[in-house]
């Protein structure tokens, strides 16, 4: 069993050029609940490699997993089985940080507070980490509500914020999960736009969980789509648009609608046998 | 890039702050027109004016209802004799001190429930079977226990606060937003500042709330244990002027009463603004 696992692993490794190239490294990771007495398999056998300082979006009907893979990932939950390994450089810096959706951000803290927040528990002086802070927070136009309460502010603002709690705090790794799903439409695209500004700038590794097939491939260098439960990873697409995007104008481009079909065939099945089974359950 | 910024804000109509800078929100508080402030102010003062003129007019029993001007009068006359300042300092020094009583071990106790499963499994059971006893039914018990003195009457008072205030705290730190934790375990918070930029924060709205219910308990508190066992303060004076049937003192001794409650209220809604001030 191990074995086998070792041998995917190099195989992806293989697959990314060099033995020893850079990476998270997924192997037959599988994940299971004990709920009400029955143990629900909401992971089994995902195989996934995500390549250092690619974007990688991730789609799957909805409970077939996703948010479940991202906190393994982001260390707030243990596998049940398989293993990952993340082969990342990153310095003294940290190795990976969550995105978190809106009811992430502290009330409690200022919007400063909150994108320093990482870095405060760091141990980074004050002068330091609010320079860090700022700077993210001058990108995504917060400067001037740096020291307003989050309440005060739009929803768009407050996901704006992790989004600077996150960049601030430097790590190698980001971990999103549908951090934009609360926001209507329009602001959603803007923040998309602001999310690729500062992603194109660095050389960060973004694992982006989505349940919009038109975020992941506005904004994914690669689509995985995943099953339905227990979930696993059943197709990885290549997004062969050029950088840098405009999540504005993309969506109307024929190349953008091209490879969205070709994404939407293969998570289609899965929704559909997603809806099934969840007849079948509550039957 | 800045360009891009401010055409983002123009673009989002949604994306302006939903409080203007220099108003920053308060505690969500009803706001009256002026007319309905009006009734609010108006109301009691018509209530009073309503009681003065029945008791003037004889349609209320004075010896039982004596007018609002007799009961000011009468508070006057406690002041220059110099009693009621002493009434009002005994009550206030007995309630501060088993308030303190009661709020310190219960913070202290509830928080540790609340934290840590054990403590939670060895103290949850006997704290829910004894937050249902009736509280003033145990003052029999401390007396002998304790001795009929100044300290059992502030540990009556601190009963109360003490179960109040130990099964907010329990609550409230075991339903942090649990969104919270995973953003302090995801940033590799230490314990120090999980506890004082996270916990302690996201419980203190509910802290204050057991607060306010505390201060309400521990005046109840004051009051029976002066009626009870006192020698001294505004029980002792409210029940003593009944029982020679002195019933203007007794208002007097009411009203005080309400008024030193008011006061407390009054200081804990500023300090609720202090320590919240992003409600
Ligand atoms: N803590 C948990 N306890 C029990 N079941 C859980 C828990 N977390 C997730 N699940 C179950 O695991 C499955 C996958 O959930 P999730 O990862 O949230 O899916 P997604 O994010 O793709 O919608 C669901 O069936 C869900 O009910
Ligand atoms: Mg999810």
């Amino acid at each position: 069993m191990a074995e086998v696992a070792i041998a995917r692993a190099d195989l992806d490794r293989r697959e990314f050029g060099t033995r020893d190239a850079h990476g998270i490294f997924i192997q037959r990771l599988g994940k299971s609940f004990i709920s009400r007495g029955n143990e629900i398999h909401a992971l089994r056998g995902v195989d996934l490699s995500v390549r250092q300082g690619e974007f990688l979006c991730i789609v799957g009907p909805s409970g077939c997993g996703k948010t479940t893979l991202l906190r393994i990932l982001g260390g707030l939950e243990k596998p049940s089985e398989g293993g990952l390994d993340f082969r990342i450089e990153h310095g003294n810096d940290p190795l990976q940080s969550m995105v978190f959706q809106e009811q992430g951000v502290f009330p409690w803290l200022t919007v400063l507070e909150n994108a320093s927040f990482g870095l405060t528990v760091r141990g980074v002086p004050r002068e330091e980490r609010e320079a860090a802070s700022r700077h993210y927070l001058r990108q995504l136009g917060l400067i001037d509500f740096e020291r307003y309460f989050p309440r005060q502010l739009s929803g768009g603002m407050r996901q704006r914020v992790n989004l600077a709690r996150a960049f601030a705090n430097n790590p190698a790794v980001l971990l999103m999960d549908e951090p934009l799903s609360a926001l209507d439409e329009q602001t959603k695209m803007l923040v998309q736009e602001d999310l690729l500004r500062l992603w194109e700038g660095s050389k960060k590794t973004v694992i982006f969980i989505t349940h919009s097939l038109d975020e992941a491939v506005v904004l994914g260098d690669r689509v995985a789509v995943m099953s339905h439960r227990p979930g696993r990873i059943k197709a990885i697409f290549d997004i062969d648009l050029a950088r840098p995007r405009r999540a504005l104008e993309l969506r109307n481009d024929p190349a953008f609608v091209a490879i969205r079909g070709r994404v939407w065939d293969s998570l289609r099945e899965e929704v559909l046998s997603s809806a099934a089974t969840d007849r079948t359950d509550a039957r | 890039m800045s360009d891009d910024v401010d055409a983002d804000k123009l673009a989002a109509g949604a994306d302006k702050p939903a409080v203007s800078p220099v108003q920053p929100a308060k505690a969500p508080h009803e706001v009256f027109s002026s007319g309905e402030r009006l009734v609010s102010i108006a109301s009691p003062i018509l209530l009073l004016l309503a009681w003065e003129l029945s008791a003037r007019a004889h349609l209320i029993d004075v010896r039982i209802l004596p007018a609002p001007s007799v009961v000011l009068a009468t508070i006057w006359e406690l002041l220059r004799e110099g009693q009621l300042a002493g009434d009002v300092r005994d009550t206030v020094v007995r309630f501060l001190i088993g308030l303190v009583f009661g709020v310190v071990p219960g913070v202290f106790i509830g928080a540790t429930m609340g934290l840590f499963r054990w403590p939670r499994a060895a103290l949850g059971p006997l704290v829910a079977m004894l937050y249902n006893v009736p509280r003033i039914a145990l003052f029999p018990l401390v007396l002998i226990l304790v001795g009929l003195n100044e300290f059992s009457n502030e540990l009556m008072i601190a009963l109360g606060p003490f179960f109040t205030m130990l099964i907010t705290t329990m609550g409230a730190v075991m339903n942090v937003e649990p969104a919270y934790r995973d953003v302090a375990r995801n940033f590799n918070t230490g314990t120090r500042h999980l506890y004082t930029l996270v916990v302690l924060p996201a419980i203190t709205p509910a802290l204050m709330d057991g607060l306010r219910l505390s201060l309400g308990l521990a005046l109840l508190g004051t009051i029976t244990v002066e009626f009870l066992v006192g020698d001294s303060g505004l029980g002792h004076l409210i029940w003593n002027s009944w029982t020679v049937l002195s019933l203007k003192q007794s208002m007097a001794g009411l009203i005080v009463a309400t008024i030193v409650g008011a006061f407390f209220y009054a200081s804990l809604s500023w300090l609720e603004r202090l320590l919240i001030p992003w409600r």
